[in-house]
């Protein structure tokens, strides 16, 4: 026992003494997708902006690969010094876990999360030729015609898909669902009046709704979004206790110093606190986060996870 | 019509507008526009002509750059990376057979053939102007029937799309000149491999073998550096009659006056083609480009000199790229809809510059909107002025001896590929990939035709699958007469088929009486 | 039975093979649906037949109707480009570009006919230096440029 306590001092000051010269060369930022994307986006922002305070080049690394699986377990099993970091999102660590039928990493134990950057609602959005002008009119119009409305996604496992499985299993109702590759030909599709709703991003589809193209019923958070404050929540509509956003942040590997996380999570959130980060992620369709420390993300990534595992289960949604 | 004249007009003032630029200390007064257009076309151009590195790749990493920049700036030179990356493609595409972009694949076929024989300069010349024009052309028409061809985009479902592909698909096994048989053949090997990776309507990972690499599927980078970057170059060095230069021809830089002759119609289809199918989200591009050649292929008196460098060859796919490259932008603009990876980023740009992309951008934004259409044309007219004179470079570069040459093609393929994912296995499946390549070439089969079926497989199974699950199971969805597009398009491809076989099959017939004969 | 056409009766058993493989893997993991809501296996079971129908009337074709011979294979450009590229991929995170770009230009050179070492080392150099400086300078592409073994690079 004395050893182990000894063993652990000795960790935590070398820990400390890492932090100290922390960090001594680039850093390098995995994102486990194609460049492009809003996470790849938001990742190279942040880079941009933690030159300055770090003293050292953040260097944005495209890994992309199995839904992002790739690129967190790229991380989870490299070296736990505070150089290698990555963007994982509710994805890779709360859904991919039972959507595959092996992860190579645990999304708990392997990482360490560091902090939010990013949580977007989805929006339930129809077509605007479908008869139903509220959240109570369209479940009505789904029990009468069950297995007749499609709701398209972005891809089978996304957001999209599951909060739409999670919306029939509450009001026992039967919709077809209809992957896409990417919510934008969905949209598309939509607009047309070929599928009848979707719960989309808020930020893909903001500029359709603003447009008047597609009408949005509700939003699948907890609390109102205030990009569409006019628009009830799936919770206040009567679907009690429905949750869902879009997320994502940055993690590093589990055995990392605590001084290096705590320093990491102290400079990102300084990062996302300074009015032109702010905006910009305004204008991703996202608001600062209420999570702010290691800590409550990791509580809130535990929490997504038990959610997210069930609802997978309970829909049988897989990829393979 | 004058509200035209008056929206243009407010583009180009805010494409020459001279604004206060302060760098290093000193303010300036330039006109910013112009210089970041001018930027974006030469760095794009520079993407292109660089194997493997994309436009998607490289606007991903100016993303930071562009928030110190005004929004139109910011997407002016993010749009001039992007068709400045056709053109540079297609240089390569003609020079060294490497097409660096998809809808660049066609311009290999017959530019190649035309550089081999010493004809690189008419071919750089045609495709440079041929682009040109159809820039211009498709810029005025994006100017002047945007909305409404948004609208007709949006007519275009599953159904229509699957449509589309099999005549696409037909139009592929056109593409080759020896045996069509084994070109069809070479078109579903294509389509299969275009198969592994990620089933998009099940979520099933397909013919992964549990390398999580292939989940995402096969590049086309890769596949196509693979087949016509190493096998060309294995090819190449396998020439016992060793030539110590790629061609000891070094014929004129511009075309004659026959050449241009014969370009005026192909580039003038092409464009039509090339502006009518780049309104389509996702694949128009490179339909248009392919869709050109056939066209040209099928009415051309020189038809028989596709494919071993007729210059229509190399007109007619060019313009179309460069129009669907143009027209591709109006989805984003009207609809606010990326129709590709680089629509997608540009959103992206727009929506961190705080530019809700949709319908309202016109109304609301108007020097946004018209500036940037505005620097389309100017973009164009940059890309010409610089190219042109840069043939004559071009052509030198290709009497460099060959042995320093391949290495240098070689350098920089591996680079590209190896960057996608910044990992080896990418440089491990084109090696396999030019491979197969050069066993194909060995058997005569052609690569080109495997290339096009690999790339619309996919979407054909992905709009196959999705329009049957929307019509509930009902396979008479494609033909039905609710949705004349789908059944317009199918009906062509039989009757393209028909064309196709009737003179094989007349071969076949005179192949037969002749045996008889003897 | 005599090969009449060499070149179309390797073509076939070419078809045949890749038909075949796709066919039986995708039966064997994948669900057929039906033609109506089809499955993940319906689309490479169907295009594998036909695939290796195709080859197989090419085979037959090849059998009957003369045709060119396979076209020689050289082996020497073949092995060495393909290991030039392999050689780059796989020592470009260990040895860093400088020396996985001089490997490629190397054995890819050695694929060639003439190999003249003065040239072939002057050509290394300078095309490493110009990648390092298009690709890590100007477009910041995050390659390695030293070995790992050295601890600091000098250039950066």
């Amino acid at each position: 026992m004395k050893r182990f306590l000894l063993f652990l001092a000795l960790a935590a000051a070398a820990g400390a003494v890492a932090a100290q010269s922390w960090p001594s060369r680039p850093l390098r930022l995995v994102v486990p997708y194609a460049p492009g994307g809003p996470i790849d986006v938001s990742a190279r922002l942040l880079a941009a902006r933690l030159q300055e305070p770090l003293g050292q080049p953040v260097v944005v690394e495209n890994r992309p690969g199995a839904g992002g699986n790739i690129g967190v377990d790229l991380i989870a099993k490299g070296p736990a010094d505070g150089y290698n970091l990555v963007m994982s999102a509710i994805a890779t660590l709360a859904i991919n876990p039972s959507l595959y039928p092996s992860l190579p990493y645990d999304p708990l134990k392997d990482l360490r999360h560091v902090a939010l950057l990013v949580q977007v609602p989805n929006v339930l959005i129809v077509a605007n030729d479908l008869p139903a002008k509220n959240v109570q009119e369209l479940i009505a119009l789904a029990r009468q015609r069950p297995g007749k409305l499609d709701f398209g996604s972005g891809s089978t496992g996304s957001t999209g898909h599951l909060a739409g499985e999670m919306f029939k299993m509450m009001t026992g109702t039967y919709m077809v669902h209809i992957p896409y590759k990417g919510s934008a030909p969905a949209l598309a599709d939509m607009m047309a009046g070929r599928i009848d709703l979707m719960f989309d991003n808020l930020a893909s589809s903001l500029p359709s709704i603003k447009a008047g193209k597609v009408r949005a019923l509700a939003t699948t958070a907890r609390t109102r979004s205030n990009f569409l404050p006019e628009l009830p929540t799936l919770d206040e509509a009567g679907l009690k206790g429905f949750d869902m956003t879009t997320w994502w942040g940055v993690s590093v590997a589990a055995k990392t110093p605590q001084a290096v996380v705590d320093r990491l999570s102290a400079e990102i959130q300084k990062a996302m606190d300074a009015p032109d980060m702010k905006e910009r992620l305004h204008g991703m369709g996202s608001e600062p986060p209420a999570i702010r420390t290691p800590e409550q993300f990791t509580a809130f990534v535990a929490a997504e996870l038990k959610t997210y595992t069930e609802l997978v289960k309970r829909s049988g949604a897989k990829a393979d | 019509m004058e509200g035209i004249v008056h929206n243009l007009g407010i583009g180009f003032v805010e494409v020459f507008k001279l604004q206060a630029v302060t760098m290093a200390g000193i303010t300036m007064t330039l006109p910013f526009n112009i210089i970041m257009c001018l930027i974006g076309v030469l760095l794009g151009t520079l993407i292109g002509v660089l194997p493997g590195i994309g436009p998607v790749a490289t606007i991903a990493m100016l993303l930071p750059v562009t928030f110190s920049l005004s929004p139109v700036a910011a997407l002016i030179m993010l749009a001039g990376i992007y068709y400045g990356a056709q053109y540079g493609g297609s240089t390569t595409a003609i020079l060294v057979n490497l097409p660096g972009e998809s809808s660049s694949v066609v311009t290999c076929l017959d530019g190649y053939q035309m550089a081999r024989q010493g004809r690189a300069g008419p071919a750089l010349a045609t495709a440079a102007l041929g682009s040109f024009f159809a820039g211009c052309v498709s810029t005025l028409i994006v100017a002047m029937f945007a909305p409404p061809l948004a609208e007709v985009a949006l007519k275009f479902g599953p159904a229509e799309y699957f449509s589309l592909m099999v005549l696409g698909l037909v139009s592929a096994v056109v593409l080759a000149h020896g045996s069509l048989i084994k070109a069809i053949a070479m078109v579903i090997l294509g389509l299969l491999l275009g198969l592994v990776g990620t089933d998009v309507n099940s979520g099933v990972l397909r013919f992964a073998f549990g390398i999580s690499e292939l989940a995402d599927g096969i590049g086309f980078v890769t596949v196509a550096m693979g087949m016509f970057g190493i096998c060309e170059i294995i090819g190449n060095l396998e020439q016992k009659e060793h030539r110590e230069v790629f061609t000891s021809k070094v014929g004129r830089l511009m075309p004659s006056k026959e050449d241009f002759r014969r370009m005026i119609g192909p580039v003038m289809r092409g464009t039509a083609l090339g502006s009518a199918l780049g309104i389509l989200p996702g694949g128009g591009a490179l339909l248009a480009s392919f869709g050109a050649y056939t066209l040209e292929k099928k009415i051309s008196k020189y038809s028989h000199e596709f494919g071993k460098g007729a210059i229509e060859g190399v007109a007619a796919p060019e313009s179309a790229n460069n129009a669907g490259a143009q027209t591709s932008f109006i989805p984003l603009l009207t609809l606010g809809i990326p129709s590709n990876a680089v629509m997608a980023l540009m959103i992206g740009a727009m929506m961190i510059q705080g530019i809700a992309p949709g319908p309202q951008v016109m109304t609301e934004r108007p020097q946004l909107f018209w500036g940037m259409i505005a620097s389309m044309w100017v973009g164009n007219l940059m890309l010409v002025v610089l190219n042109l004179p840069l043939i004559g470079m071009w052509i030198k570069l290709l009497t460099v001896p060959y042995r320093i040459l391949f290495p240098s093609i070689l350098i920089f393929m591996a680079v590209g590929v190896f960057s996608i994912s910044n990992q080896p296995f990418d440089c491990f499946l084109m090696s396999l990939f030019g491979l197969l390549g050069y066993v194909c070439v060995k058997l005569g089969c052609e690569p080109a035709p495997l290339i096009l079926g690999f790339i619309l497989g996919p979407l054909m199974e992905e709009n196959l699958r999705r329009a049957m699950l929307l019509s509930r199971g009902d396979p008479f969805v494609f033909v039905s007469p609710s949705k004349p597009i789908s059944l317009g398009f199918l009906i062509a491809s039989a009757i393209l088929l028909v064309i196709i076989a009737l003179p094989a099959l007349r071969a076949k017939r005179e192949e037969a009486f002749a045996a008889e004969d003897t | 039975m005599k090969i009449k056409s060499p070149q179309d009766f390797w073509a076939g058993l070419m078809f045949i093979a890749f038909g075949v493989f796709f066919l039986v893997v995708a039966q064997l993991n994948y669900q057929m649906g039906t033609a109506v809501r089809m499955g993940p296996g319906y689309f490479p079971t169907v295009l594998g037949g036909i695939l290796a129908v195709l080859g197989a009337i090419v085979l037959v074709g090849s059998l009957t109707v003369e045709g060119p011979p396979v076209a020689q294979l050289h082996f020497r450009p073949l092995i060495f480009i393909l290991i030039s590229s392999l050689a780059f991929a796989y020592l470009l995170k260990p040895l860093g570009l400088l020396l996985a770009g001089m490997a490629l230009v190397f054995i890819s050179a050695y694929g060639g006919h003439e190999f003249k070492w003065k040239e072939v080392a002057i050509l290394s150099v300078v095309l490493v230096i110009f990648s390092v400086l298009v690709f890590v300078k100007a477009l910041v592409l995050p390659f390695p440029i030293c070995p790992d073994f050295i601890e600091v690079c000098p250039i950066r």
